[in-house]
């Protein structure tokens, strides 16, 4: 079986090779045939990747310890669902995970758009030349097929991990990634083959929207694993390995918003290339994050040989991107200029600097330590402080301009038109700022900000709804018309509930903490915890320890909480199990830990967090896929005008 | 030819977040050291001190806390960073794990910042041990 894994990988390696070199020549010499050649070797690396993938599942599932990858990372009692899940547990299985889907959306891309020749033709050696270098990483440098006598049992699973979690946040996260690996081809493919106009954008536009989701989903989920799995009643915390998917997600967003301008105006050309490009480049930064140990974070993945190899990756991508773009500056000029400052192509641009310069500013944060070490000969690093000083710098303007960038007209907008337009979203934000700071809200000026904002942003979408429906007659009509555009309405929505939630949660939690024994209780935030009793139980691969605490308030029991710890034999590890209430009063959380647990006293430790709406964060989560998806539904008037515009070829976007 | 306003927007953006920046580094000052034992005792201020866990012992919710002694994480150079430290454990944490700890050395000892110790999780992407 492992020759089997390792044939298929080198015959994936032995495809896109093809597919990049004959690639290349039949783009260049323009020979159709040898493009057609290069295309379908693209295509079969898919299936022979996915061989290769069905031998290391294989493997896990039959707990075949004499594969390294399967004996380091599960063990006999490990449920199937997670010792399949093992998969993208490990590097080596990562790797290839990244390859499967990489080949994957190749050959759907390639597929999808094989009408349009001459673009695709340079799209085919881009996708080439990445799969190509995961596929040589994992036949040269990180198998996961390499293999070793066979011992009684594996080392097993880390209890963090063993969570369902586990089964949709890293391979939705690395959909994410690898995703914005198409829109990244197609742009350098369009510079290669000189066609710069807006077909690249319409043929990627679903592809970049789909990524962009994914990533998104794939960031929440891992904050909502972090909340109730990690046990310290946080859900980000600014490590270097979740800040390496919140870049390319925030790279992303900005060229989802400036290929608006781009396909309306013709502008920002040059910009929308230089996007794409950091964006694909900061999500293979993440994988060099996360694989070669370089800066310190809880995830510690530890030193590895790939850092080397992956940085090499990134200087080439990094230099090809530019260089490519330099060299086609003539052929990205706008066919048009901004008339004023007071559009909405402005807005859309301040939107898409703020964007970028957040950006930037957490990845010069993850990299201060590299740089401080490399000039200074000392490493210093920053932290939460750091972090939160600039989101609110640039997140809460950004939080605004969601609401002022869709009321605002294209090319010229009047003082007047604007007083009337937001007449209403100013007065519902202003009303609503001003009882907060009566309700006593003001302790916290960035919340009291964040939530006069949305409450401004989501008057402005509900009036854009109101004022839609009026004139289209229904909102199931109106959302026809124009799914891009309400589905981004919805996903605005999405973000201010995303913000809501962040904002009641960090600025207006409450913790406390104390050293309990059975029949003490303590107070938070109103509520009163009364330890009860501490209790164990045998679980299919855990013994778990369980405080019961009562939960009343106003002298009212409103429930019964559990927290306690795991213990694992076979990993020899303890994991925290929080215990968490869902208030429907206030959308919040009681969040409880057990911190520490003497089982010989029945003494425990209890640390309680009250944390108001933080639900709103997970709520956030539905409704941003649902607006993405409305956005993302195929739109049978948008293909008949962009049929009508781009004559010439067939785009499947 | 009269020219865009964007060229103007996006110098002042650029100017603007350069501000802030500047701003943010003046009052908040660049960043926290981040040494090895080996390095504890040529710094006075607020340090994150990394290392691996020698040896354990304490209660960290007590009022004398949780003590440990940390060695260096890469060429491990003899010297030893006794740490006092109060607060939540995190579960990875144990002898022979990697750990960083924010605080400052007062008389020889390193005085952690309660709930600061993070701990790596350790099995992640780590380099196989035996390969055939």
């Amino acid at each position: 079986m492992p020759q089997l894994g390792r044939a298929a990988l080198l015959l994936s390696l032995g495809l896109v090779a093809y597919a990049l070199i004959a690639g290349s020549i039949a783009a260049w010499k323009r020979r159709r045939r040898l493009a057609l050649s290069a295309q379908n070797a693209l295509l079969a690396s898919f299936f022979s990747t996915a061989i290769a993938a069905g031998v290391l599942w294989s493997a896990l599932a039959r707990r075949d310890f004499s594969f390294v990858y399967v004996s380091e990372h599960i063990s006999r009692k490990l449920p199937l669902g997670y010792a399949l899940a093992a998969f993208w547990g490990g590097q080596e299985g990562s790797l290839l995970l990244w390859l499967l889907i990489l080949s994957g959306y190749a050959a759907l891309a390639v597929w999808l758009n094989r009408g349009t020749r001459e673009l695709i033709a340079w799209v085919v050696p881009v996708l080439a030349g990445v799969a190509g270098f995961f596929a040589f990483m994992l036949c040269f440098v990180s198998s996961p097929f390499a293999t070793a006598p066979a011992p009684a049992d594996g080392a097993g699973m880390v209890p963090s991990l063993q969570n369902p979690y586990m089964l949709a946040h890293p391979p939705l996260l690395y959909l994410g990634y690898v995703g914005l690996t198409i829109p990244f081809a197609f742009a350098m493919g369009a510079l290669l083959s000189r066609r710069t106009d807006e077909r690249w954008i319409v043929a990627t536009r679903r592809w970049t929207l789909a990524a962009w989701t994914f990533l998104g989903v794939g960031q929440l989920l891992g904050a909502h694993w972090a909340y109730v799995e990690i046990g310290w009643g946080g859900y980000y915390a600014w490590d270097p390995v979740e800040n390496a998917a919140l870049m390319p997600w925030l790279a992303a967003t900005a060229f989802l918003h400036s290929v608006m301008i781009q396909e309306k105006r013709g502008m920002l050309k040059v910009w929308n290339m230089v996007l794409v490009a950091l964006a694909f480049c900061l999500s293979i930064f993440g994988t060099f994050l996360t694989r070669s140990g370089v800066v310190n974070s809880i995830h510690s993945f530890s030193q590895s040989p790939l850092g080397g190899w992956f940085l090499g990756f990134i200087a080439i991508c990094v230099v090809f991107s530019i260089g490519l773009i330099y060299l086609r500056l003539p052929m990205l000029r706008a066919r048009t200029k901004l008339e004023s400052l007071v559009s909405r192509e402005a807005t859309f641009l301040y939107n898409n600097l703020l964007l970028v310069a957040f950006c930037l500013t957490i990845l010069w944060g993850v990299t201060y330590p590299l740089l401080t070490e490399a000039l200074r000969g000392e490493t210093r690093s920053v932290s939460k402080p750091y972090y939160n000083f600039f989101l609110h710098s640039f997140g809460l303007p950004l939080l605004l301009l969601m609401g002022i960038g869709p009321l605002v007209a294209w090319r010229r907008a009047s003082l007047r038109a604007l007083g009337r337009m937001f007449l209403i979203p100013f007065g519902v934000g202003a009303v609503t700022g001003i009882a907060l700071i009566a309700a006593g809200f003001g302790s916290s000026p960035p919340g009291l900000l964040a939530y006069t904002f949305s409450a401004f942003v989501l008057a402005s979408i509900l009036l854009e709804f109101v004022r839609g429906r009026r004139a289209a007659g229904s909102i199931r009509r109106l959302v026809g018309r124009n799914r891009r555009r309400y589905g981004g309405y919805l996903v605005h929505a999405a973000i201010v509930l995303l913000a809501i939630g962040v904002a009641g949660s960090s600025s207006y939690q409450t913790v406390r903490e104390k050293g309990l024994k059975p029949g003490q209780a303590m107070t938070v935030a109103g509520y009163t915890l009364t330890y009860l009793q501490l209790g164990q139980r045998q679980e299919a691969n855990a013994i778990a320890t369980r405080a019961t605490i009562d939960v009343s308030r106003g002298g009212s029991h409103v429930t019964t909480l559990h927290p306690g710890k795991n213990t694992y034999p076979v990993e020899k590890q303890t994991s925290n199990e929080v215990s968490i209430y869902h208030d429907p009063r206030n959308l919040g959380d009681v969040f409880l830990i057990a911190d520490q647990i003497d089982p010989g006293s029945n003494t425990l430790y209890l640390k309680a967090l009250v944390k108001p709406l933080v639900n709103l964060i997970w709520a956030a989560g539905f409704l941003f896929v649902f607006g993405a998806l409305v956005a993302m539904w195929p739109d049978a008037v948008e293909q008949r005008r962009l049929a009508d515009r781009y004559a010439a070829g067939a785009v499947a976007a | 030819m009269r020219r865009s306003p964007a060229r103007l927007v996006i110098a002042l953006s650029v100017a603007a977040a350069l501000a802030v920046f500047v701003l943010y580094t003046s009052i908040a000052g660049a960043g926290t050291p981040q040494i090895q034992p080996k390095d504890l005792a040529q710094h006075t201020g607020v340090v994150l001190l990394v290392g691996k866990v020698v040896s354990t012992g304490g209660d960290s919710h007590s009022p004398g806390g949780m003590h440990f002694v940390l060695r260096d994480v890469k060429n491990d150079s003899g010297k030893r960073a006794r740490v006092v430290y109060h607060g939540t454990v995190p579960d990875p944490y144990r002898v022979g794990r990697e750990v960083v700890v924010t605080g400052t050395l007062r008389n020889g000892v390193f005085v952690a910042q309660d709930g600061s110790l993070t701990t790596k999780c350790p099995s992640k992407y780590a380099p196989a041990k035996s390969k055939t």
